[in-house]
Parts: C-alpha cells; sequence; structure tokens
C-alpha cells in the first residue's frame, strides 16, 4: 500500500504535522517561551535549578576566545558530547567516547585529532547548525555512558526516552534505539529505531524504523518489546517537572540512563515528532482530547502523572479487551 | 477556537474584496480577463554573421527608431569582443549600431535583441512627419528630367480633385506594372521597389504631402526568418496614411526611415543577416489605457498603467510572484514536499525565467554539482562558514562564466539570459545540500535537491504562464484573493499527502468502536 486512506487515519485518531502545528504547538508554546528549549544552555540551567538531574556541563565556547580552553575541556577519560546549543535533529553533534592515541575517539569509532575538534566547534559557532544560520555557542558536556539496560537492542551510542508532556501530563513515551544507519544518535530522522513505552509500567513494546513497523532490532535481531525501562518512575516524574519548569503546554522531554548517575533530562523538545505514534501504533488524539479538555493548572507533577497513566490505561486496555 | 474564526473572517473578506472588485472590473466594464491577441509584444532579434581576416571591422546596423510616438525598450546587445556606439541620426529618429574592432579574426556573431509593439494601419505617425509639410525643391538633375516631370505632374493635377485623390492618382501612376515614358525617366536606379517608392516620396513632397520611406518587417507570423519590406506613410490632409507596395499587412513594425541598408559593413565577408520575430508577452496595458482613461476611479487605482513602460515591466514580473507562493504554500502544506529552503524553489523559479525551463534545469544541476565538489574539497581546508560561503560564491561565478565562454561558439541565447541567474541562493543551496549530505547521506541530499527543483519547475511553469501574467498584471486586486488563499491554508489541520504515506501501517490497527474518546477535533 502506497498511501493510507485519509479518513481511516482520522478514524484512527492519527495526527498529522498541520495539525500539530495549529493545535499543541501554536496554541501551547508560546513563541517567547520556546528559547527555553530552543536553547540548550537555558534548559540545562532551568533543569539545574529544579533540581532533574542532567549531564555535567563542562563548558560553553561561545567566542574565538574560549577555544584556548577547548583542549582541556575535552580531557576527559569518559569522554564528552560537543553540541550546537541551538542545533536539532542531532545535527551537529559530536560525540568523543575518551582520549585515543594523541587523539580523540568518537562514538563511531574513528579517531579525530585537536584540530578536527577544533573546526567542528568553529562551525558550530558560526552558526552552521542553528536554526537561521545565526551565530551559536558550543555546549561540551559529560558524555552520557549508557547503563546496558538495552545494549541487546542498540547499536553504538545512547538509547534515549521520549516523553511527550502535554499540559504537564505525561501522555506517551517511547524509546529511541541507535542503529548502524543512525550514526551512534537515536535520532529518528537519522534511522534510529522508535520503541512503544507502556506509560503505566514502561515495559517495551514493537517498534519502528523509517516509518515502518518493525518488531527486531536491525541490527542485532533481537526482539524489540518485553524489556523494562528502569527508572521509569523518576523518568515520569522528571518529564512531568519539565512542564514547570518552562510551561511550555506541548514538550518532548528526551531522558537517557546513566550507569552511574541514573537518569539524565538531555534536552526539551517545543515542537516534537508525531512518528511516536507509529512507535505507539495508536494515533495521538484520543491520548490529547482528554488532556486538553481536562483543567490541569491546579494539579501537581504526581497528579499529572496518575492522570496521563488513567487515560492511557483506559485508552490501551479496551484496547487489549477488544 | 477563536483565532480559527478570525483567521477564516479575514481570509473571506479578503477573498470577498478581491473577486469583488475583480468583478466589478470584468462584468461592470468589460475589461477582457484573458490576454487580447491582436495586441502582441514582439522579440526581434537581428543576428549578424560573418567572417573577418584580421583587418579593421565595422558593422552597422538600424535599430528601431525612437519617435515621439514611440519608444524602444529592453534593448540587448551581444557584441562579443567588439567595440559598440549607438548614434542617432536626423529628424525621422533613426538610430544605428556601430560596432567596430581593430583586428578580428574568424568567423564572428553580432546580436540585437529587443522587443516592441506591433504597429497597424491606425497607428499614428509621429509629429516629425509634419514639419516637412512644404513644397521641396525638386531633385531632379538634367533639364529632360526635369521636364518629364512637369508634363506629368501637370496631367495629374488636372485629372484629381484635391490633395487626397491627387495622392492616390499619382501612387497608381507610380506602382503600375507598366511604366509611361516620362516616369520610367524619372524612377532611380535601386534595388526592389525603392525606386518607386523613392518617387513617389518625391512626388508627394512637391506637392506639399509630408512623406518617408519606412523599412521594416510585417508581424503578420512567427518567422525564423523576416524579410525586411520598405513602405510609404505619408500624411494629407492631417490624416496617417501608409502605402504598401508588397503585400497588404494588417500588423507591421517600421525599423527605420530612408534608403538605407538594414546592415552595412566594412572589411567584413561572407555576411549574412538574419531578423527573427517571435511573439510573445500580451500588451494589455493599450486595451486597458483606453479605458482608464475613461476616469473609472476603481480601474485607474488598480492599475500600472501610469507608471512608466520600464517599471510596468519589472511589476509584471513582480505580480507573478506571489502565484509561485501560493502553489508552494500548497506543495508544502497539502502534499508535504520538503524543500531545501522555505521560499529557494520559487527564487530559482524566477531565475528560469531568464533562461528558459530546460536551459536553467541543466545550467542549474551543473553548477550544484560543481559547487558541491567545491565544498567538499574545501571541506578537506577546514575554512571557517562565511570565508568558505564566499569562496564557493566566487567560484559559482567562475564556473557561471567559463560556461558562458564555452557555450558562446555555438549557442549565445546562453550568454544573454544568464545574468540573473541567482548566485546567492545557488551557494546557500549547496551549502544547504552539503549539510544534509553529511549528516544523512548523499541520496537524501540528491533527493531534497531534485525535489527543490521539481517544485521550482512548477512554480516556473504557473508565474510564466502568458494567462498568469495577463491576470495579475491587470488584475492586482487577486493579490487580496492570493493573501486571503494562504491565510485558509494557515489553517489546515488535516493530514499532508505525503502523510497518508507516512502514516499508512497505522490504517489497520483500531477500530471506531473501540475508541474511547470521542473525537473533538472538529
Ligand atoms: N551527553 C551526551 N552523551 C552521549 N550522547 C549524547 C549526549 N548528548 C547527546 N547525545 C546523543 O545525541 C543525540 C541528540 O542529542 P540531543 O541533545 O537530543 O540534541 P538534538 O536537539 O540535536 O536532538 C542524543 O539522542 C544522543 O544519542
Ligand atoms: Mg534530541
Amino acid at each position: 500500500m502506497i498511501l493510507g486512506n485519509p479518513f481511516k487515519l482520522r478514524r484512527n485518531g492519527v495526527m498529522g504535522l498541520n495539525e500539530r502545528n495549529l493545535r499543541l504547538v501554536a496554541e501551547l508554546n508560546p513563541r517567547g517561551l520556546m528559547r527555553l528549549v530552543n536553547d540548550k544552555t537555558i534548559t540545562k540551567r532551568l533543569a539545574i535549578e529544579a533540581g532533574i538531574p542532567n549531564p555535567e556541563l563542562i563548558g560553553l565556547v561561545s567566542n574565538p576566545y574560549d577555544m584556548r580552553r577547548l583542549d582541556q575541556m575535552l580531557e576527559r577519560p569518559n569522554g564528552v558530547a560537543i553540541k550546537p546549543a541551538n542545533g536539532s535533529q542531532g545535527n551537529g553533534i559530536m560525540i568523543i567516547t575518551g582520549p585515543m592515541k594523541g587523539g580523540y575517539k568518537l562514538a563511531n569509532g574513528r579517531r579525530v585529532v585537536f584540530e578536527d575538534v577544533r573546526f567542528h566547534v568553529m562551525n558550530i559557532l558560526s552558526g552552521m547548525y542553528s536554526l537561521g544560520g545565526l551565530p551559536d555557542t558550543a555546549l561540551i558536556e559529560e558524555r552520557v555512558r549508557f547503563a546496558g539496560v538495552f545494549d541487546e537492542i542498540s547499536f553504538k551510542g545512547v538509547p534515549d526516552v521520549r516523553i511527550i508532556v502535554l499540559k504537564g501530563v505525561p501522555i506517551l513515551a517511547m524509546l529511541r534505539l541507535p542503529t548502524a544507519d543512525s550514526d551512534g544518535k537515536a535520532n529518528l530522522h537519522k534511522g534510529g529505531v522508535g520503541v512503544g513505552v507502556d506509560l503505566v509500567t514502561g515495559v517495551t513494546q514493537l517498534g519502528m524504523q523509517y516509518d515502518q513497523l518493525v518488531d527486531f532490532h536491525p541490527d542485532t535481531a533481537n526482539e524489540l518489546s518485553g524489556l523494562q525501562t528502569p527508572y521509569w518512575e523518576d523518568m515520569l516524574i522528571m518529564a512531568a517537572q519539565a512542564y514547570d519548569v518552562t510551561s511550555l503546554g506541548f514538550l518532548g522531554a528526551d531522558i537517557v540512563i546513566d550507569v552511574d548517575k541514573g537518569p539524565l533530562l538531555l534536552e526539551l523538545n517545543g515542537r516534537p515528532g508525531i512518528a511516536i505514534q507509529i512507535a505507539n501504533r495508536f494515533g495521538l488524539r484520543a491520548h490529547v482530547e482528554p488532556v486538553l479538555a481536562a483543567d490541569t493548572s491546579k494539579m501537581d507533577a504526581k497528579a499529572r502523572i496518575a492522570f496521563g497513566k488513567d487515560i492511557y490505561r483506559l485508552i490501551h486496555e479496551g484496547q487489549a479487551a477488544a | 477556537m477563536s483565532s480559527h474564526l478570525h483567521a477564516r473572517l479575514l481570509a473571506f473578506a479578503l477573498i470577498l474584496l478581491g473577486m469583488g472588485i475583480f468583478l466589478h472590473k470584468s462584468v461592470q466594464n468589460d475589461y477582457p480577463i484573458v490576454p487580447d491577441q491582436t495586441r502582441t509584444i514582439w522579440n526581434l532579434e537581428v543576428y549578424i554573421e560573418f567572417a573577418a581576416g584580421n583587418r579593421p571591422v565595422r558593422v552597422e546596423t538600424y535599430l528601431p527608431a525612437r519617435s515621439d510616438v514611440r519608444d524602444v525598450v529592453d534593448e540587448q546587445f551581444y557584441s562579443g569582443p567588439f567595440g559598440l556606439r549607438i548614434v542617432q541620426e536626423g529628424v525621422e529618429g533613426n538610430r544605428k549600431a556601430i560596432w567596430t574592432y581593430r583586428y578580428p579574426d574568424g568567423p564572428k556573431v553580432l546580436r540585437y535583441r529587443t522587443t516592441m509593439m506591433e504597429e497597424n494601419r491606425s497607428t499614428p505617425l509621429p509629429d516629425s512627419l509634419q514639419s516637412e509639410g512644404r513644397p521641396a525643391d525638386l531633385p531632379f538633375q538634367s533639364n529632360l528630367q526635369r521636364q518629364a516631370f512637369i508634363v506629368w505632374i501637370s496631367t495629374i493635377r488636372r485629372q484629381s480633385a484635391d490633395n487626397e485623390s491627387l495622392v492616390e492618382l499619382t501612387l497608381q501612376e507610380i506602382f503600375s506594372p507598366t511604366l509611361s515614358d516620362e516616369l520610367a525617366a524619372l524612377i532611380r536606379p535601386l534595388p526592389g521597389s525603392l525606386g518607386r517608392l523613392e518617387l513617389a516620396r518625391t512626388v508627394l513632397e512637391s506637392q506639399g504631402v509630408p512623406a518617408r520611406i519606412a523599412n521594416g518587417v510585417y508581424l503578420d507570423d512567427a518567422r525564423r526568418r523576416a524579410e525586411i519590406v520598405s513602405w510609404l506613410e505619408y500624411r494629407v490632409d492631417g490624416r496617417d496614411r501608409r502605402y504598401f507596395p508588397n503585400g497588404n499587412p494588417s500588423k507591421f513594425f517600421p525599423i527605420w526611415y530612408g534608403l538605407g541598408e538594414i546592415v552595412e559593413a566594412v572589411g567584413a565577408s561572407e555576411m549574412s543577416t538574419q531578423i527573427s520575430l517571435q511573439p510573445s508577452r500580451y500588451a494589455a496595458s493599450t486595451i486597458a489605457r483606453s479605458q482608464v482613461d475613461d476616469g473609472n476611479f476603481v480601474l485607474r487605482m488598480f492599475s500600472f498603467d501610469a507608471l512608466p513602460l520600464t517599471t510596468q515591466l519589472v511589476y509584471r514580473v513582480l505580480l507573478t510572484i506571489p502565484v509561485g507562493i501560493l502553489l508552494l504554500v500548497f506543495l508544502r502544506q497539502f502534499i508535504g514536499l520538503q524543500t531545501l529552503g522555505t521560499f529557494m524553489p520559487v527564487l530559482i523559479g524566477i531565475a528560469f525565467r531568464e533562461t528558459a525551463l530546460l536551459t536553467g534545469l541543466i545550467l542549474f544541476s551543473i553548477l550544484i554539482a560543481l559547487g558541491l565538489a567545491m565544498r567538499f574539497y574545501l571541506e578537506k581546508l577546514k575554512l571557517l562558514l562565511v570565508p568558505r560561503l564566499a569562496v564557493v560564491l566566487i567560484f559559482i561565478v567562475l564556473s557561471m562564466a567559463a560556461i558562458t565562454i564555452l557555450m558562446s561558439d555555438g549557442e549565445q541565447r546562453i550568454g544573454l539570459s544568464i545574468s540573473l541567474f541567482p548566485m546567492v541562493i545557488l551557494t546557500m543551496t549547496i551549502e544547504r545540500m552539503s549539510i544534509v549530505w553529511e549528516e544523512y547521506s548523499g541520496s537524501e541530499a540528491i533527493k531534497q535537491g531534485l525535489g527543490s527543483l521539481a517544485v521550482a519547475s512548477i512554480t516556473y511553469l504557473a508565474m510564466s504562464n502568458r494567462y498568469v501574467e495577463y491576470l495579475m498584471f491587470n488584475f492586482p486586486e487577486l493579490l487580496l484573493v492570493i493573501m486571503g488563499l494562504c491565510l485558509l491554508m494557515g489553517r489546515y489541520m488535516g493530514m499532508r499527502l505525503s502523510e497518508l504515506r507516512r502514516f499508512r501501517e497505522l490504517i489497520g490497527i483500531k477500530d471506531e468502536a473501540e475508541f474511547p474518546f470521542k473525537d473533538k477535533a472538529e
């Protein structure tokens, strides 16, 4: 089948980008607040203030002067992640896993020398990866060493959990797994695998890659479903708190699990993608409508999580019963 | 959902207003809504080819004359290495291009191009014709000729009642297949019908009827090779008249006046001159003007006729751009096409106007490919972003120059048209493509590049369509309608065509009965 029947898609509650942009992003995320999540340095500051754990910030490079300290910043035995503060979709991110023969080892196994890293940072500063090509800041943070829980179903790199938070209520979640195609990053555009996660229990379900349903990881051939996400409750709380610190009504929270530090908030997204519908094999609208209709302003994070779980249970148990 | 309603109301108001003015103009005032076939703008091209043999060459050619009733705009010269001078001569407004070069060698080509408005029998003649409304001295040298003339003219005068019939009789006699002995003695040995025309002109002038020989082309259809024809223009009792000894054209265009040759050359051999005609844009302005003059306020307010011709030509192009944008919005919001840069395809589409579609596509692809190669090479040098962009841009200019020079031997069309190709857009496109190339894959970059080209072609076809151009130029109020449509599209919440494909796996999963929540979207 090349095209889906639009009426059936509607009936299944599948939401398109136009609707997401108008009903969720434009309605719930005031333009002025988007800065809080578009700029990773601000997100980081807010998270630290609110006590939401996140990867340790090593330093910022915002001009050639800061560049002098770059080699010092890279000297971490466990490696660092270099990101454009205003980047998106994983573009311009360089992950260094540690030193290697006078140079550095990248997540994909290649070795680079200091000069290469410097050039990359320079490109970030000149705005090559930022929206509209504006000059940018490079953010250097500690590399997350992923706890081995999902090793069976990832290929090099760091899986992360994406939780969609609507008016503070977590409504859908998915686990994103790096693949050989995605070059160690978990972004779905780049060929990462998205796996639906049961919002109530945190257990993985079936998945998708390149908009197609998959049940096994393409590189490791292991089954995607049936794995328990550790720290699930903590993650839900982190996601729900993200709403409190940003006031953005439609958020995607990206969370990773570090071997030593547990769940860390990697970034927040003001216009999260809608592929999560395919990963969960369920349209967004059914999850969105009850939250839009409800008044969540008086609920605290715990109450919102309970509300989200109720909605999820109602929708998906009705499903299981059928 | 108040913003929804707000947007809709505004959109409908704009559409109603735009359509209202449009209908008022077209129905109430009979303003034609499709281009009028009889008012065409013609592209005239003079193509001169010759061999030069290492000695100074001088080529002169007549350009369309200027006068108080005619302006010549939009002229393009292709001179190659030749020096070019334009001179104006005589009261008739004749103009000449003079190309010179000291040591040319081998085959050479010179070209001149312009657009012009056709003329017909009711087109007024310029005032300059009037100034000579007095009997001229007779140019005949010998006594014999003078006597022959006096005998002949007095017969004619006797037979005619007034100036009008005098002219008619004169022309009839001069252009009759068999000449009387008197006339045969008077005609100068000139090529074609020029001898008779010149005699007719002399006779009319001697009788106080201003006249001149016009040389030009007949515009009855498009021609690769148009012939130069000559005719007589005269004014008798204040009425403008033309006499065509050859054929009976309904539309024509005079280029120069008098007895000169269209091209004269010194130092050139194997000379060949080709004049081609191509009808193109529809000059609605002439129609519009007659209607605007009648004092209708609405018509005058939404019309560009008061502007100078060159400005009008710019608006002709400018006003079609919103149509391209409308199309682009549709392709993005309803079809879901991804393009490199939001409006980039439209800008490329505008550039295609200069090059025509196929040439434009080829040119664009070549330049992008070269630029990408350059960009990947520069990657090794580790340059900062802005200087790197600058290098790519300069490289693009160089490549364009190289292509133009390579092509100039065969097909010169590209040489003239490449000039406005948007280099900056090309450079940004290359940069974007190379990022996609690195971050995703080469095939993704090429896919996006081709997608953008496809959108550019579609918008070009829409923007260059002559009906679209005519409608937008003559009914600029349609901009309001387009704006309204864009507002409506801005509130479209349904699926894009591409999403029907993207979410095709989600079709068979659930059924309505199992939905605990009703669809509250609409
Ligand atoms: N500190 C880090 N340690 C390890 N991997 C990281 C780190 N930061 C980012 N990544 C990898 O890069 C991907 C994208 O990072 P993210 O911060 O989400 O930026 P973006 O806004 O570009 O998506 C993540 O999914 C993860 O795989
Ligand atoms: Mg991300």
